[in-house]
């Protein structure tokens, strides 16, 4: 050993060197966890991370070539098409969020993609967003369908998009390889097990835009058996909510059905959606979320509103509304705000209401369970739907929680009277009937969804009798919808 | 030069203690390590959730519980999870009722006597079930969910590449947690399992009824766990009991009482200990998975601790009255009743008289025979010797030739009647065999208030229960006839009467 030259030995520490050097690097790279954050509260809500990305993360240069390879499968020219909102100057839609996870930069979604919406004063004006507004043009199930159907096409493999990502130069060689060698293989495997697991929602009609079948979906990621499920739990299609004022809704029975009164679990159940399970969740950023939605509130009604009428209209309200659904806007106290109307008694379809179970109830105890403090314990199977507060109420048209009357003038309306068939999705205000326009089939190439009332789930009655206004006077009824305006 | 190698030597051995005493600490913690169970409101929710010890050698590794229905759906009879198998499950609560969780190492999850002996009822579907403690659990299949764990245990799929990925949806697991999740622990549940399966091909013989919800077949079971005897063709599926009251139970020294369907244990504390011992509160010396060492814990700490739960038991139990009947009854109906019941029913099933809880015999009292030979002079012989063996004393079972008379409390509340469960309300039980129901369903808990019983016709009877065939081996509806002369208006107010019981 002694007789050894200085030189291999130089040469060797040369070499560890390089090797440590290279080692921490590539260390760093693939234990990189790094999402895109946002200085301003409400860009966060729009754009901020919940951490699905971590597991269920879209390479953003999968998600950049989808639209373009496969353009067949979408109902016009990109996301757009689905109802996703592009903002200026940002490179993904709202409710979108960007992440790097071990090098790789990826995409999925957040809380803002189903709760922000835009509205039009006429149909040449610009599109507002609306933050906290049901984002009810919107087709997730349309955007789950195009996914699918990517995943199943023979054009998705891994030649094919990473020779289209080569030439768009937006990832470095081993990205590269690891798309070609790993990730189109895992993507497509993990669609087309997702595709099977979700085939149940084509037996119930379409959700249409600014709906989910909220609690079938839980189902199916607990995988339970689909198949097994009794046909009065198949259809759970319901209007995306609006998510204002969340502080003071603490204690009230969320969700439509009011089968929860923790505003937190119902933030973690929901960010289920988002691919945030349990150990991918980012609790600071969805603590970040959650404190924006306690205090941001609906904007006011950007249009004139008569007050000659609204003084009647507040009697009104005062003697039929207010006890279920607070004194006004603002203030949301009243004797059963935010507990469950029997379904005997408010009559509105009971799908949804049949589609949560007491075998989901007690599966989501287990939800969270490695985590004591956040274990999902709120949740009840209830009968009937609960009573919301009214904050922002022009903007979360259509009503009732199927969304299956398209302005508050015709909830006022016994079912008969109500319209049976109309257009969602739309988003140019009824200014006289509150709500949106709702019979646009299609405009500038396109086409809004036809909501038929007649099919199951989406029943338009209910909500109706004496009590709940509809044998109001016309001028009464007018009246009403003018105050409701103030809301 | 000597002196230098005893000094390596020395050196090494060291290093060598060091390292086995590191291993060995690590290990104790991940394996073994006792985490206090939490304190219980009261001991009602100690029944229902409380560990009565089996979690050390049937306890299986909670995540790995946690996610088999997950990717084993195929194997559950419906939609839903464990809540298919009709456990009882509190709204908010992490674990069905009859499930226990507990740290020995690694969270274990193993059952308690609640999983047979808590029952629901509801006066109609759009309700939250009530739950009633001590009861016999008629929603719940036993039967199908040791399948389910057995046929798991059967798949290839049982192994770390499956399992592990679905538990990290729920879980950060360490890197040691994963090694010990690989190598250990899904190995060894999945042997213990298809250990499992060895013991239980019995049940699955041709021509062996299943037990439905609410029902196992308790004699076979304690013959086949506890004992050596060899499998015979009996069958003895038979209604989980109530177990409230107990006090009334025991009688005062010299009267003799029994328990069990056909009388073969004529002591509280032996029912409570050898039912304890069946869901693995004791060493099993079948497990490998704590195998020697929970031998050795048993002798130096759990059996002390094993006697003071079960005489804890007993005290609760002794004392948990039986619940009210919760719909309305009418008291002079009621009161026209009693003076039926004291004339043709007291004498067998009231508190204190000369045949209650005795053995009636089976050519007195005609029901299905099947439970009854189930048991035998042998397996109690052997099965008296095993409990000796672990060093407990408790007054040895018997072999009787009939089927007991047990009091009547809390009556509303253990339909199906008889021992098998073979007639679906107290009305029909008054009436003679042959106008009794020969097919109905049982498993579904709204309650049938005009009958006294649970709802067994109907769409949502045959949804969610199980078909009850009379003419099948062992779920015979005959015998027990007494009353069943009367005239309507008399079975109506001895009814009535019975609802107050």
């Amino acid at each position: 050993m002694k007789h050894e030259t200085p030189q291999p030995h130089r040469r060797r520490r040369i070499i560890f060197f390089v090797l440590l050097v290279l080692g921490i690097i590539l260390a760093l790279r693939f234990t990189r966890d790094q999402p895109v954050d946002y200085t301003s509260a409400e860009e966060h809500f729009k754009y901020g991370s919940t951490g699905g990305e971590r597991d269920a993360g879209i390479p953003v240069a999968l998600w950049n070539v989808l639209p373009d390879l496969f353009a067949k499968y979408l109902p016009g020219p990109g996301y757009a098409s689905l109802g996703f909102i592009y903002e200026t100057n940002r490179p993904f839609p709202v409710g979108v969020s960007q992440r790097n996870v071990q090098g790789v930069d990826r995409v999925f979604l957040n809380c803002a993609v189903c709760h922000a919406g835009t509205v039009r004063d006429t149909p040449q004006s610009p599109r507002r967003v609306i933050v906290g507004m049901p984002a009810h043009g919107m087709n997730l199930q349309a955007f789950e369908r195009f996914l699918f159907a990517c995943a199943r096409d023979e054009d998705f493999n891994s030649t094919r998009l990473v020779d289209e990502i080569a030439q768009r130069k937006s990832d470095d060689w081993l990205n590269r390889l690891l798309f070609r060698y790993v990730a189109v293989d895992l993507a497509r495997q993990r669609l087309i097990t997702l595709a099977q697991r979700f085939s149940f929602m084509d037996r119930e009609p379409d959700a249409g835009p600014g709906r989910v079948d909220t609690f079938n979906s839980p189902k199916v990621l607990m995988n339970f058996r689909m198949e097994k499920l009794p046909p009065a739990e198949w259809i759970g299609n319901c209007d995306l909510p609006s998510i204002w004022n969340q502080g003071k809704r603490e204690g009230m029975w969320l969700h439509w059905d009011g089968n929860n009164n923790s505003l937190e679990e119902r933030n973690r159940s929901a960010a289920f959606g988002t691919g945030a399970t349990p150990p991918t969740l980012d609790r600071a950023s969805l603590k970040r979320m959650k404190e924006f939605t306690l205090t941001n509130t609906p904007p006011h009604w950007p249009y004139e509103v008569n007050l000659a009428k609204t003084g009647p209209g507040e009697k009104i309200y005062a003697e039929y509304c207010a006890r279920c659904h607070g004194r006004n806007g603002r203030d949301f106290t009243g004797e059963l705000v935010g507990q469950v109307t029997p379904i005997e008694k408010i009559k509105t379809d009971r799908h949804r209401l049949d589609s949560y179970t007491e075998e989901l109830c007690v599966n989501q105890g287990l939800l969270y369970a490695a985590y004591p403090d956040e274990r999902f314990s709120h949740f009840r199977k209830t009968h009937g739907y609960a009573n919301q507060p009214l904050d922002g109420l022009w903007l979360r048209a259509p009503y009732l929680h199927n969304g299956s009357v398209p302005t508050l003038r015709e909830l006022l309306e016994p079912a008969e009277r109500r319209p049976a068939v109309f257009y969602r999705g739309y988003d140019v205000m009824d200014r006289a009937r509150v709500g949106f326009i709702a019979d646009v089939a299609e405009e500038n190439g396109r086409k809004y969804y036809k909501f038929d009332t007649r099919l199951p789930g989406n029943g338009n009655a209910g909500h109706e009798g004496r009590e709940y206004g509809t044998e109001l006077s016309a001028v009464e009824k007018d009246a009403l919808v003018e105050y409701l305006k103030t809301f | 030069m000597r002196s230098k190698i005893i000094r390596k030597l020395f050196k090494l051995l060291l290093a060598l203690l060091l390292l086995a005493l590191l291993g060995g600490g690590v290990a104790w913690y991940k394996l073994f390590r006792e985490v206090p169970e939490p304190k219980w409101a009261d001991e009602s929710e100690r029944f229902k959730y409380g560990s009565i010890g089996a979690e050390f050698s049937r306890g299986i590794p909670y995540y790995i519980w946690e996610v088999l229905p997950r990717v084993f759906p195929e194997y559950l009879p419906g939609s839903g999870g464990y809540k298919s198998f009709g456990l009882v499950w509190e709204e908010g609560h992490e674990m069905p009722v009859g499930f226990t969780k507990q740290v020995i190492g690694f969270p274990r999850v193993a059952n308690n006597c609640a999983i047979c002996h808590v029952g629901t009822w509801r006066s109609k579907e759009e309700e939250a079930p009530h739950l009633v403690v001590a009861s016999p659990a008629n929603t719940v299949n036993v039967q199908a969910m040791l399948r389910f764990l057995i046929n798991c245990g059967k798949d290839s799929r049982f192994n770390a590449r499956v399992l592990i990925p679905e538990i990290r949806r729920d879980v950060k697991l360490s890197f040691l947690d994963r090694l010990l999740y690989r190598f250990v622990l899904i190995p060894l549940t999945r042997s213990a399992l298809q250990r499992q399966e060895q013991q239980f091909l019995w049940m699955n013989r041709p021509g062996v009824p299943d037990w439905g919800p609410g029902r196992d077949d308790p004699m076979n079971l304690t013959k086949y766990f506890m004992t050596t005897q060899p499998v015979d063709k009996s069958i003895g599926q038979a209604d989980f009991p109530s177990n409230w009251n107990l006090k009334v139970r025991k009688g005062t020294a010299g009267t003799n009482l029994f328990l069990n369907w056909s009388c073969d244990t004529p002591a509280v504390r032996s029912v409570l200990i050898d039912s304890a011992l069946g869901l693995g509160a004791a060493p099993d010396k079948k497990s490998r998975l704590s195998y020697p060492i929970d031998n050795l814990h048993w002798k130096l700490k759990r059996r002390a601790w094993f006697e003071k739960r079960m005489d804890d038991l007993d005290n609760f139990l002794s004392n948990l009255p039986p619940p009210k009947y919760p719909f309305k009854t009418d008291e002079f109906l009621a009161a026209k009743g009693q003076p039926i019941y004291e004339h043709y029913c007291a004498e067998c099933h009231d508190v204190g008289a000369p045949r209650t809880s005795k053995v009636i015999p089976i050519a007195e009292i005609g029901t299905d025979r099947e439970r009854l030979d189930t048991w035998t002079q042998a397996a109690a012989a052997e099965a008296n010797k095993v409990v000796k063996s672990l060093g407990i004393n408790r007054p040895d079972m018997v072999k009787n030739e009939g089927y007991c008379s047990p009091p009547l409390d809390g009556l509303w509340m253990r339909a199906p009647y008889l021992h098998n469960g073979s007639v679906p309300t107290l009305r029909e039980l008054l009436e003679p065999v042959e106008k009794r129901t020969k097919v109905f369903y049982v498993g579904y808990d709204v309650y049938d208030p005009v009958n006294v019983g649970f709802v067994t016709q109907g769409a949502p009877a045959e949804q969610h229960g199980w078909k009850h065939d009379v003419t099948v081996r062992g779920e015979g509806n005959q015998g027990h006839t007494y009353g069943t002369e009367l005239n309507d208006a008399d079975k109506k107010s001895l009814l009535e009467y019975l609802k107050t019981l």
